[in-house]
């Protein structure tokens, strides 16, 4: 009876936003006769990060200090369309509504400003707060003062609105499944490597580390999307070898009957964590941003499932990886070959093979 | 009966099983304290009864007369936080926050109590407190940066070890 120790590595490869259906998220952003700037969004933050993110999109574009931005997703009479947070598309869909309405926005305060400025709005950009002509950055005015000058002299609103939506696409070929327009271009790509120990006696299963590479486009906030990929790791860990809605099988009667009953990972079962952030483009996200919300916690149990096989020597082909499965799978992989009088443990799947490379016999 | 709430007496009209979660909420509109599972299972609901960490959902609040109740809000204010929660930001411990406040009650307990920053030491004592969006390691993290440190910048974000940012494609 030992503990063994095994590696295995999994890779996916998952779309962002729902392609040919059509899920259009919209904004509009108005600035006020200060310079600040309110943005109304319908996208919910559920832990995700779209106020953060949408509201460093839109500072970003426009060219004025983050603080300066009010994100507004509280009322669903007062903020436009969003689909929602789901798909992995609130940054690449959501993202892009509101950098369509932040360009707009910029564009007026450009306008406005050149008449203030005298100058050619063509000549102007916005850096920090403050307009200024291109190359000649002494020549400037600040975001507040062109604001008021629109409020008060100009009697202009600066506003702007954007929407994104990737239109229905029509199925031409049943047969073949080709479709009228091609499918989001965001394809975001991971793959995660783990560490496990099995022990062959208690058919216990503890994962040791987890190293995960994500493809996310562009790490619009890394500290968050730090945070999405870690979180994505624990809980692919508990999909892997712990949670269970129906932990007390055969019958539905013995279902789990609250809280208590179903195990997600705690602060103990956390493993040694490594990171990679990957930012290969995409073509249409916003500042080449993907999604990888929901693929975050997919590649964790097929690595983790591999690993087991690496350590164990067994495929366990169904989730959770509970001691049960793995003792169980380790009996039936032991069962010994008669052979008139001999009774011989296979040499390819013995358990006790695993590592010694050979076989026991009595 | 009385309750001191952050360091204010409060008078208590709910019935005395009401758990204090119920009472915080409903009764006395503090509402940092969160309901995550109402069966002792999560931790969110975490709040400190004279200093040490208690499930306010498991607490009647006629067994508390003449206690004192520190919430989260009564850690620090948003101008003046403390240390524990300063590093929760600086660390970036948080996703949706849901389990925040309990894990920051019960970090504060746990380094009150003169906790280190030995991570093994950590995850024992707030192994009750569940997570579902954070993986927990920035808010080990958090906790064991609070115990050797008391003030943090805030304007910037912690380096996390073992993360690597590659810039590629086409
Ligand atoms: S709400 Fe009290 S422990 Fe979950
Ligand atoms: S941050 Fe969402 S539960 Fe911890």
């Amino acid at each position: 009876m030992a503990v063994h120790r095994g590696r295995g590595v999994a890779a996916i490869e998952y779309p962002t936003g729902m392609n040919q259906n059509g899920d259009p998220s919209q904004a509009w952003i108005k600035v006020k006769p200060d310079g600040r700037v309110d943005v109304f969004s319908g996208t919910a933050d559920i832990g995700n990060g779209a106020k953060t993110i949408q509201s460093q999109i839109v500072a970003e574009t426009i060219g004025v200090p983050y603080d300066w931005v009010t994100f507004d997703n509280s009322n669903t009479d007062s903020s436009p369309v969003c689909t929602g947070t789901f798909a992995s598309r609130a940054t690449f869909v959501a993202g892009k509504a509101v950098l369509k309405a932040a360009e707009e926005v910029r564009h007026k305060l450009l306008e406005i400003a050149g008449l203030e400025m005298e100058a050619s709005a063509d000549d102007l950009e916005v850096v920090d707060g403050e307009v200024m002509v291109k190359g000649s950055p002494t020549e400037k005015l600040s975001v507040a003062d062109v604001a008021g000058a629109a409020t008060y002299g100009h009697g202009q609103l600066i506003t702007g609105t954007g929407a994104q939506l990737k239109p229905y696409a029509e199925i031409l070929d049943p047969e073949t499944g080709v479709v009228s327009s091609p499918p989001h271009s965001a394809i975001s790509y991971a793959a995660c490597a783990a560490e496990v120990e099995v022990d062959d006696e208690t058919g216990n299963v503890r994962v040791l580390k987890l190293i995960q590479a994500y493809d996310v486009g562009k790490a619009i906030n890394p500290a968050l999307v730090e945070g999405q990929i870690q979180g994505g790791a624990i809980m692919g860990l508990g999909l892997a070898v712990l949670e269970n809605a129906y932990p007390y099988y055969p019958s539905v009667e013995h279902r789990g009957y609250g809280f208590g009953s179903y195990y997600s990972p705690g602060m103990e079962d956390l493993p040694e964590l490594e990171t990679i952030i990957i930012e290969n483009p995409s073509a249409d996200g916003p500042y080449g941003a993907k999604g990888i919300g929901e693929m975050a916690n997919n590649a964790q149990p097929a690595a983790i499932a591999a690993a087991v096989h690496d350590a164990a020597g067994v495929w366990i082909t169904e989730l959770p990886i509970t001691p049960e499965l793995v003792l169980k799978a380790l009996e039936a992989k032991a069962e010994p070959r008669r052979e008139g009088k001999l009774v011989a443990f296979d040499d390819e799947i013995s358990v006790n093979t695993v590592g010694a490379g050979i076989s026991w016999m009595p | 009966m009385n309750i001191t709430l952050n360091g204010v007496s409060r008078q208590i009209s709910s019935p005395p099983l009401t758990p204090l979660l119920r009472v915080l909420r409903n009764e006395l509109n503090v509402v940092s304290a969160k309901a995550g599972c109402e069966a002792g299972g999560c931790g969110a609901c975490t709040v400190l009864v004279d200093g040490r960490p208690q499930r306010s959902c498991l607490t009647a609040v006629g067994s508390l007369n003449g206690a004192a109740v520190t919430t989260l809000e009564g850690l620090g204010t948003s101008e003046n936080l403390s240390a524990v929660q300063q590093a929760f930001v600086h660390h970036y411990a948080a996703q949706c926050g849901f389990c925040t406040p309990g894990m920051v009650v019960a970090a504060t307990a746990y380094l009150d109590a003169g906790g280190s920053d030995d991570k093994e030491a950590i995850q024992e004592a707030l192994g009750g407190h569940v997570c579902r969006c954070t993986g927990y390691l920035k808010i080990v993290n958090a906790i064991a940066a609070a115990a050797t440190q008391s003030e943090f910048d805030l304007t910037i974000t912690a380096e996390e070890p073992n993360v690597v940012v590659k810039t590629g494609g086409r």
